[in-house]
């Protein structure tokens, strides 16, 4: 195969490291045998289109993983290289023993720690090890979880060694994250390699994902009502709020953050547009300290004051209990084997990699001895204070650190440098060659009253570049997909709906909206009725007054003066700058009028991906990066290309609204993203037609019938050029022209008389005058010089403004500042 | 002080009110009450009685993790003022005395509370571990250096940093806040009663001893002829130090002395957060004003 040798040549591990590819004699693994024959079955330009096409699945469906050191808090790209990591299921086997029996040692240890203690009592884990970590919450002390689940989900951080053996070299046990992603990337690359996934017989994710939404349904706590599951995050500005929001669409868990619950009567409950509802259940993505500002931390802003005392009177089930973060203090590795051995009268499946606690005088001594081939690092992970190579330092240097670690040599471990296995990765650039790349597998286990069980597959994380030992997504490393290649066909007719919902658990849709879900909603409304009336806006003022041929210069004519008004009226353009040129700023600046409203919707949008469809996303994530927006500012785009991507965006904001129209279920949330569109519409259409009729007869009306999207409407009925009767009649007073005031206020009337029927009053009395005004409209109203349509504009639009505060005020209202936390001396 | 008055128990009334008064109005409020002095072997509770104004919508009692009780109110409905008053009647006898028997050098102290971890030494293990505010300090480490000076006795040595502390600081109200760091509190030499024992809390833990910090009371106006003692105004905060032979050992840095019959204790716990009287999460409330009044007398 010469085009196998073509892709190969080059490529090898670090000598003294683990090839995941090549055996020696630079023959591949038999497990990669079939998959890299299919590989070289392509030529390779289309590896080449591979990449991209990966690259815009990645981009269109916005998966992101936030940095926090990034001070524009920007998302960067989740970056995923197409060739899977594989495992024969032989392997995978031993893995999966491995990590199940550590998940229950763990969870054992867990239970001791904040129940007898007699592990610590009896010197089995030296108190300090648990007590000088700062994962150990003195609060969640007799706290016993229902099931004595203290480890609802757990994921170990696996390398390989040398000689092929697997090593755990970190335990997450707090809020593990990666499952999500390892999700993700499944997605992702499966579409790449469909027919290789199916071939290969590789293992079915989504069942693990089944196992951990019903086992946490059987160990949450009943009563007021169905079980209902929360995702709590920390929200959008977490680095992995992107996962958070995917789990909990994908679990159909409500995600909400620490101010959308509230604790009551000792139980926890969600704030609904509905009134609240019961929480049973909580997959926390909060740290532990952070979860409660009244027993816990009190300067977090994040949690939700009194849940520890609903885990301590079990009213909650929260995943993971609050405090199992201690077990990630890299002390307790070296105690494991004999832990595993006293708890479970097992030995353990999975070695750990060789950690000794500084605290013991031993290893202290030891340490020193051994520092070429060792690293120090204290118990907790810390941006202050990292791991050390001791390799690297000079000897003034190790004085220093030595010096540092014995005032409190029980805070530090020392750790053996591991030579992390390497597997391919596919170099961008030239020929894409395969390159060696350090990497490190993520395994996740999920607690059921069977026992815990594994996720078959993983998320591979890879190292930045092929000499680095430290793997981290914040440093941007990429990952893989990992594979667990079956000997037998895998049944992948499973499907997320199992029949563990009864009749009582059937949840409204309606009952499960978050108050700040419901704004954020309503502002996704007003937002994308803003995006595209501002598009639409700068479309005609731009062609006015410079896509003309006779009217080159920049001194607006005819219909530019009213448009200019608009766009100063919306925003878009200051009051002082009435050139042209500061319209063609408004169109492409990205930080600037069009460009920054669409900032707003994404932003919006954002906060509510768990509720919106992968199609929708796309086109959201297109609008965003349009080429429109990414120029270099110093030469401005020529007016045909900003005209063209004008078109581009009223265009997709028309796909997002045929999204919601077509899409969405007539629930409570369509219900106020409606009410949004409409009034925002509402007060765009006023604004025109209040300049319009200001701006008398000077300018025509060809423009404002652009502007409604309503000239094709005109046309087909009057064959004569626009005149003012005829058009006002059509956006004023039509109400079947979706573009006429009319229309918006029916709209409006009816979705307020809705909520009230269900929420009692709170608007439509500010909406019936509007109305009756319209009704008793006469046709010699309809006149650019009559009074009474100028004032009935008038009110109308505020009467439209009014409405918005009062839902604010009726329904979105929780958000009122929150935590003034009070310290008496 | 007669001898005679230091022999037999004393009898105190302890008042402490609390009053908050907010500019908007709180539409909800969390809070928890360590308001409750403990029951111990020399000090009994004879009568306790918390009232809180405006009436509260749900509460309920349950102890912390060190044994301190614990009250959790909340109030669902909106209103401008909290006040909660504590009225109690305490008789505190003689604590049991710290004997120059448990004289051992520091150091073994320190190597027996990390090596033998029977519950008692488990409870004082955790408290020679950091906290958040009493982190680390190098610096506090430094200053109790002089007094823990290496092989001294370890009551001595304890002993020795409350004297130097006592000396080496000024009493000011007013000088700190409940943010003040113990690097801060080492640096500008003045504080309350709060920053000394923090500073003493840091200093014993630096050097690998433990030390809990303790909140009570005093009582407002001393006997005829006694001086009046720091830190009556409201509550009181010490040190109670550990050692395996000696058990706990209460040192009042801000008063430089062993506490007595005269010290009335609330609660414990690793720092001052663990034993704040008074602490919630409210909704809305715009700018607060709040106002504590203790008084003890004797009964």
């Amino acid at each position: 195969m010469p085009l196998l040798s073509k892709l190969l040549s080059g490529y090898s591990a670090l000598p003294g490291r683990y090839d995941e590819l090549l055996a020696t004699g630079h023959r591949p693994r038999p497990h990669w045998e079939a998959f890299l024959g299919a590989m070289a079955g392509r030529a390779m330009p289309e590896i080449g289109d591979t990449l991209s096409m990966m690259e815009r699945e990645i981009h269109d469906n916005g998966i992101t993983y936030n940095v926090y050191a990034d001070p524009k808090g920007t998302d960067r790209l989740w970056e995923v290289d197409p060739l899977p990591l594989l495992l024969p299921e032989s392997e995978w086997k031993a893995i999966e023993a491995g990590v199940a029996q550590r998940a229950e040692l763990l969870n054992r240890v867990l239970g001791d720690i904040y129940g007898a203690q007699t592990l610590l009592r009896s010197g089995a884990v030296p108190a300090s090890v648990i007590f000088g970590h700062s994962g150990f919450l003195p609060q969640a002390q007799g706290i016993r979880p229902q099931g004595g689940v203290h480890l609802f989900h757990y994921a170990a951080d696996l390398a390989r060694a040398p000689d092929g053996t697997w090593w755990v070299v970190s335990d997450r046990t707090q809020a593990p994250s990666g499952a999500g992603y390892a999700l993700e990337n499944r997605l992702v690359v499966s579409r790449v390699f469909p027919q290789l996934f199916q071939d290969l017989n590789v293992q079915h994710l989504a069942s693990f994902f089944a196992t951990l939404r019903d086992s946490i349904l059987r160990y949450a706590p009943r009563g007021d009502g169905p079980q209902r599951i929360a995702l709590l995050t920390p929200g959008p500005y977490n680095e992995t709020y992107f996962e958070h929001a995917l789990l909990a669409r994908y679990l159909g868990f409500a995600l909400v953050e620490g101010s959308d619950l509230s604790v009551r009567d000792g139980r926890v409950w969600m704030k609904t547009v509905e009134g609240l509802q019961r929480v049973h259940a909580i997959l926390r993505r909060q740290d532990d300290d952070y979860c409660d500002p009244l027993e816990l931390r009190s300067d977090s802003a994040l949690g939700v004051a009194g849940l520890t005392d609903c885990a301590r009177r079990g009213t909650v089930f929260l995943a993971n209990a609050l405090g199992a973060g201690v077990l990630e203090s890299g002390a307790l590795l070296g105690y494991l084997p004999a832990l595993s051995e006293r708890l479970l009268g097992e030995s353990l499946r999975l070695p750990s990699v060789a950690t000794w606690w500084l605290g013991e005088r031993a290893a202290f001594d030891d340490a020193w001895q051994r520092i070429e081939r060792i690293l120090i690092k204290p118990l907790e992970r810390s941006a202050s204070e990292p791991a050390v190579f001791g390799s690297v330092l000079g000897s003034i240097e190790r004085e220093a650190l030595r010096e540092r670690v014995s005032l409190r040599p029980q805070r530090y471990v020392a750790q053996e440098w591991v030579q992390v296995s390497q597997a391919p990765v596919i170099e961008r650039g030239v020929g894409h060659r395969l390159a060696a790349r350090t990497v490190g597998l993520r395994m996740f286990a999920v607690a059921t009253p069977e026992g815990y069980r594994v996720m078959p597959g993983g998320l591979t994380r890879v190292a930045a570049d092929g000499n680095s030992y430290s793997i981290t997504m914040q440093r941007g490393g990429r990952s893989k997909d990992t594979w667990v290649l079956s000997d037998q066909p895998v049944n992948a007719s499973f499907s997320l709906l199992s029949a563990t919902i009864g009749a009582d658990d059937l949840v409204k849709a309606r009952a499960n909206l978050p108050s700040r879900a419901a704004e954020n909603l309503f502002w996704f409304g007003r937002y994308g009725e803003r995006c595209d009336a501002n598009a639409r806006l700068l479309r005609v003022a731009i062609s006015s007054t410079l896509g003309r041929e006779d009217s080159p210069g920049d001194t607006p004519q005819d219909s530019g003066a009213p448009l200019l008004e608009l766009a100063r009226r919306h925003g878009l353009i200051t009051a002082e700058d009435g050139s042209a040129a500061a319209l063609l700023r408004a169109a492409t600046d990205p930080a600037l009028g069009l460009g920054q409203q669409l900032q707003q919707l994404a932003r919006v949008a954002f906060s509510l991906r768990d509720r919106m469809s992968l199609d929708n996303w796309r086109t959201l994530n297109r609008v965003h990066g349009d080429a429109l927006f990414t120029g270099t500012g110093d030469a401005p785009l020529p007016v045909g290309t900003v005209l063209a991507g004008l078109d581009r965006i009223v265009i997709a904001m028309m796909t997002v609204s045929g999204f919601v129209l077509d899409g969405m279920t007539r629930g409570l949330g369509w219900r106020f993203l409606s009410l949004g569109r409409r009034i925002e519409r509402l007060s765009h259409l006023c604004w025109a037609l209040r300049v319009a009729v200001k701006e008398g007869r000077a300018h025509g009306l060809d423009w404002l019938l652009d502007l409604a999207d309503s000239t094709v409407t005109y046309r087909s009925r009057y064959l004569v050029a626009p005149e003012w009767l005829p058009v006002l009649d059509l956006l004023v007073r039509d109400d079947t022209n979706p573009r006429s005031v009319a229309f918006q206020v029916k709209g409006l009337s009816e979705y307020v008389a809705k909520l009230e029927h269900e929420h009692g009053r709170f608007a439509g009395d500010l909406l019936a005058p509007m109305k009756a005004g319209l009704d008793a409209l006469s046709p010699t109203d309809l006149d650019p010089d009559s009074p009474v349509l100028l004032a009935l504009l008038e009110q109308i639009q505020r009467a439209g403004h009014m409405v918005s505060d009062e839902l604010t005020l009726k329904f979105f209202s929780h958000a009122a500042s929150r935590s003034v936390l009070s310290l008496v001396a | 002080m007669r001898t005679d008055a230091v022999a037999s128990a004393l009898r105190f009334h302890v008042e402490h009110e609390t009053r908050y008064d907010y500019t908007a109005p709180v539409s909800q409020s969390w809070q928890l009450a360590r308001l409750t002095p403990r029951n111990l072997p020399w000090q009994k509770l004879l009568s306790h009685s918390l009232q809180i104004d405006p009436p509260v919508d749900e509460r309920h009692e349950s102890p912390d993790c060190y044994g301190n009780s614990i009250l959790h109110f909340a109030l669902h409905r909106a209103h401008r003022m909290l006040r909660v008053r504590m009225h109690s009647t305490v008789e505190v006898g003689a604590r049991p005395a710290a004997l120059p028997g448990c004289a051992r050098p520091w150091e073994a102290v320190r190597d027996q509370v990390l090596a033998d971890a029977s519950l008692d030494e488990l409870n004082a293990a955790r408290m020679s571990e950091p906290t958040r505010l009493v982190p680390l300090s190098p610096h506090a480490r430094r200053y109790a250096a002089s007094s823990l000076a290496p092989g001294r006795d370890w009551f001595e040595a304890t002993h020795d940093l409350m004297q130097a502390i006592h000396r080496d600081f000024e009493f000011e109200l007013g000088a700190t806040s409940v943010s003040t760091s113990v690097d801060e509190v080492l640096e500008q030499r003045r504080g309350v009663c709060q920053d000394f024992a923090h500073l003493m809390l840091a200093g014993l833990r630096s050097h690998g001893l433990p030390a809990r910090y303790v909140s009570g009371y005093l009582l407002t106006n001393p006997p005829p002829g006694q001086p009046r003692l720091m830190g009556v105004d409201a509550s009181h905060a010490w040190v109670a130090a550990y050692a395996p032979q000696c058990g706990w050992v209460e040192f009042d840095p801000t008063n430089n002395q062993l506490a007595d019959q005269r010290y009335i204790t609330l609660a414990w716990g690793s720092d001052f957060a663990d034993v704040v009287p008074l602490r919630g999460v409210i909704l809305g409330g715009g700018t607060q004003r709040m106002n504590v009044e203790v008084s003890v007398l004797p009964t």
